[in-house]
């Protein structure tokens, strides 16, 4: 109930901004941390060939992310994008190997995506079932057929151009996952933070009612986030299966649960209506980060996913909001 | 055990106003740098109602909120029956007999009124199991020593709103309440459902109970209490007898140092042109909903405040969401400035140049974790782009649109990007209006505009409304404050039961019009029946 009596309005300085951001997202400041650790005791961390190793590592989690920030800001989850991006990676593979033309075969994969993303919207607005459980029931659905599709072989793919165009190629000295990630992080800050569907966005996380009596139709923008969530997803299995050069049914599982971390560290509410781009970009940073420090140091891969999920709770119980 | 704990309440009538139940003394608190209270004294008799006023921010929730014993004074002593409980906790302040009843009611919609009375306190059998039937008998005891309509068995879910209310009075009553506070409890209420609640505090003051009145209707406060207080800046202007006083002259010292209406002259809408020699903003043809609108007909001029007389349940708040698009089984012919309005979509709606302020202004009508200028754009984002064609939101729009309406509506904010939940109710529901009339409409909505906001803020919306009417808008204004209707309508529609049964060209005063909606009541429940 401060309410100042003043008859200009401030407009925020720089460094008001700053000092608000370090305020509602102390996790950089573990971020930070987390990396001055690191650099310190990690041998050879401070490296741009490390930088280049963790920023593709990080590639596919940051190219789902951007998805997820679209629905969790929209106030729902997704759960389905790690098993929708084996799904894709398995469609792919079987596509290429039915020799569809390396242009085309991609572009079906990400329309795809965008199916299974419209489904789960559909299913969330209109029969009004919580979002948890539809994208629940859907990595169900989508690893199962993943693995029933060549009862659980994995489909080599021998196109070489898809490979080198996903993954292998460098393209002005960056590797092509970081640019498919810019590519990704360019269109979602466009959309979400530019547009007016960005605007509604929100505006459908931060109160749904209000959203809905401002005339804002609710329904296709969640429907949207989804879409865009599935064809993040896509194309991260495309990513995945150029990686391997091969369709594998398990390569994405459990991807989900990195995704939404990053999207949470980096400063989104997971009660909607909060968040940013580049804080999910962040956080898939800080996750690759973390887990390529503690292999530099040493642990064992079992003791990383301790560590990792310690810090992650850490990390999201100081984002609270 | 309720049934034979809750008679702290003595049956006989305590002497008189001589000693205070609850004293608060010198009570001063600060948050930060910002000192809320200071030096402010208090105090309740038994057997009295106390009404507490002030404007939206003046400190009167936080001096409840020591009484209730969530914050503690800074200096300053809480006395109850003489004993200091200044320190102590809520769980001290409810067990010693201070309860408060809030606007939003605390029950469990999904219990039953018994559970809900007892809650955390069900008679046990052997093993934690809760003794279902003497928990019904004890909860009806209460009900019945004070003769309300209720079952212990009903669902809260079922129950109206007023008889929620009773629910808490008596859960209230039965932990061996001595100090009631009660936070605008009228402000969901229908006419008759007031009288019920006076009926009740008159019982409740018969029986010794001290009353805490806190209401922004003067009217009822002046039928109601034996004493009021009212806080400004801080501090405490009273305790004034109300027979020694007027509205006019509380509401005086009520209002900060300098009155801030708004100018109507500023507010210029400028609504979109009708179509040629249409002077008509809403023709209504045989509106009908489901449930509640029956075949309702009406038409608004340009330039015309039309007023919804209704009580609670008689389709007000239908109307505004069926004409809005909110309803999607609403069936009828609607013509927005002479053009025809598909019903069903919010979307269709505000292309035609309907905007909408709804009831709730929290829930409906705001995102309250984003920032005032986002909350103002929110309803006409398409045309505050870039350029024209790329969908492409311009920050730079938004901030002059904000400042724009920030300084012709006088809305009381820090920076654009402060968040809408930081304001007070009036400068809140500004924020509502400043985003309706940047859409720019030939048709103004307004469900319940000065509800739960203070008198100058009051003053304020209705200078709003009327200097959108002088620039040629249509407003449908629906409230349940009748004289609120009388000082602003041209004209007054009476809504009873979903259908227009009068239409008033005189304004006629608040006693007579409350009377009309009475009479037509009980005569359309007779043809009804018949």
């Amino acid at each position: 109930m401060t309410v100042q009596q003043s008859s200009a309005v401030e407009r925020d300085s720089a460094w008001t901004t700053i000092r608000r951001t370090l305020v509602q997202r102390p996790t950089y400041l573990i971020f930070a941390a987390v990396t001055a650790f690191f650099i310190i005791f990690a041998p050879n961390f401070a490296t741009l060939s490390t930088a280049g190793a963790i920023l593709r590592v990080t590639a596919l989690v940051s190219i789902m992310a951007v998805g997820m920030t679209f629905v969790i800001i929209c106030g729902e989850i997704d759960l389905s994008v790690g098993s929708a991006s084996s799904w894709s990676g398995m469609v792919i593979a079987l596509l290429l190997q039915a020799n569809v033309p390396t242009a085309v075969a991609p572009l079906l994969v990400i329309a795809m995506g965008a199916l299974i993303g419209l489904v789960n919207g559909l299913l969330v607005t209109k029969l009004r079932i919580p979002s948890f459980l539809v994208t629940l029931g859907m990595l169900s659905i989508l690893s199962g057929l993943a693995l029933t599709i060549t009862n659980t072989e994995p489909v080599p793919i021998v196109d070489d151009a898809f490979s080198d165009l996903l993954w292998n190629a460098s393209y002005i000295g960056l590797p092509a996952p970081i640019w498919w990630t810019i590519v990704i992080v360019l269109i979602g800050y466009y959309l979400l933070q530019m547009t007016v569907f960005g605007r509604r966005v929100y505006a459908v996380g931060g109160n749904l009612v209000a959203a809905r009596f401002s005339g804002i139709k609710t329904d296709r923008i969640k429907i949207t986030a989804f879409m865009f969530s599935g064809m993040t997803a896509a194309l991260a299995g495309l990513l995945l299966a150029a990686r391997s050069t091969a369709g594998n049914p398990s390569l994405g599982s459990g991807l989900e649960l990195d995704v939404i971390a990053a999207v949470i560290i980096g400063g989104t509410s997971l009660f909607g209506g909060v968040g940013d781009i580049p804080g999910s970009v962040i956080g898939a940073i800080f996750i690759g980060i973390l887990g390529f420090g503690l292999l530099v140091l040493g642990l064992s891969t079992s003791i990383q996913e301790v560590i990792k999920g310690g810090i992650i709770i850490l990390a999201v119980a100081l984002n609270r909001r | 055990m309720a049934a034979d704990s809750p008679s702290t309440l003595s049956d006989k009538p305590v002497d008189g106003a001589a000693r205070p139940l609850v004293s608060m003394r010198g009570i001063s608190k600060s948050f930060g740098e910002n000192r809320v209270l200071r030096d402010v004294d208090f105090e309740v008799s038994a057997g009295e109602v106390h009404a507490l006023l002030g404007e939206n921010g003046a400190g009167k929730s936080t001096l409840m909120k020591i009484l209730m014993g969530v914050y503690r004074p800074d200096a300053g002593t809480v006395t109850l029956d003489g004993e200091d409980i200044g320190g102590t906790s809520v769980l001290d302040h409810l067990s010693h007999g201070i309860a408060m009843i809030f606007q939003e009611l605390s029950l469990l919609p999904n219990l039953t009124v018994g559970d809900n009375i007892l809650l955390g306190r069900e008679p046990r059998r052997t093993g934690w199991r809760i003794d279902k039937r003497s928990m019904r008998r004890d909860a009806q005891t209460v009900i019945d020593r004070y003769g309300f309509p209720l079952r212990a068995g009903q669902l809260v879910r079922d129950l109206g709103f007023a008889q929620r209310q009773m629910v808490e009075v008596l859960k209230a009553v039965s932990r061996g309440a001595r100090v009631l506070i009660m936070d605008e409890p009228t402000s969901s209420l229908s006419l008759r459902e007031e009288e019920k609640l006076f009926a009740i505090i008159d019982e409740l003051k018969a029986r010794g109970m001290g009353i805490v009145y806190i209401s922004h209707r003067m009217a009822e406060i002046f039928r109601l209490a034996n004493r009021m207080s009212i806080v400004k800046d801080g501090q405490v202007i009273g305790p004034l007898d109300p027979a020694a006083t007027s509205i006019r002259k509380v509401s005086e010292l009520m209002s900060k140092s300098k009155p801030a209406v708004v100018d109507t002259a500023v507010i210029e809408v400028a609504a979109k042109p009708a179509s040629a020699g249409v002077a008509t903003a809403l023709e209504v043809r045989g509106l009908k909903t489901a449930r509640k609108l029956d075949d309702l007909s009406f038409t608004i001029a340009q330039g015309e405040i039309v007023g919804i007389a209704g009580l609670v349940g008689s389709g007000r708040s239908t109307l505004a969401k069926a004409l809005f698009g909110l309803i999607p089984d609403a069936r009828g012919r609607v013509t927005v400035g002479g053009q025809p309005l598909k019903l069903g979509h919010p979307d269709a709606a505000i292309a035609a140049g309907i905007a909408f302020v709804p009831e709730d202004r929290r829930l409906e009508g705001l995102v309250l974790g984003h920032s005032l200028s986002s909350n103002v754009a929110l309803a006409s984002l398409d045309k505050l782009l870039h350029r024209i064609g790329v969908p492409v939101v311009s920050d730079r729009k938004i901030a002059d649109l904000f400042e724009d309406y920030h300084q012709k509506l006088g809305i009381v904010a820090r920076r654009p990007s402060q968040l809408a939940s930081e304001l007070s109710g009036g400068n809140q529901q500004k924020v509502v209006f400043a985003k309706w009339l940047a859409t720019k409409p030939r048709l103004l909505i307004l469900d319940e505009p000065t509800n739960g906001v203070d008198v100058n803020a009051k003053a304020d919306m209705r200078a709003i409304m009327r200097g959108a009417a002088d620039s040629g808008v249509g407003v449908l204004l629906i409230s349940s404050e009748l004289d609120e209707l009388t000082a602003s309508a041209d004209r007054i529609l009476t809504l009873v039961d979903g259908r227009i049964t009068r239409e008033l060209f005189e304004a006629k005063d608040e006693a007579e019009l409350r009377a009309t909606l009475q009479a037509d009541l009980a005569a359309m429940k007779k043809e009804r029946l018949a």
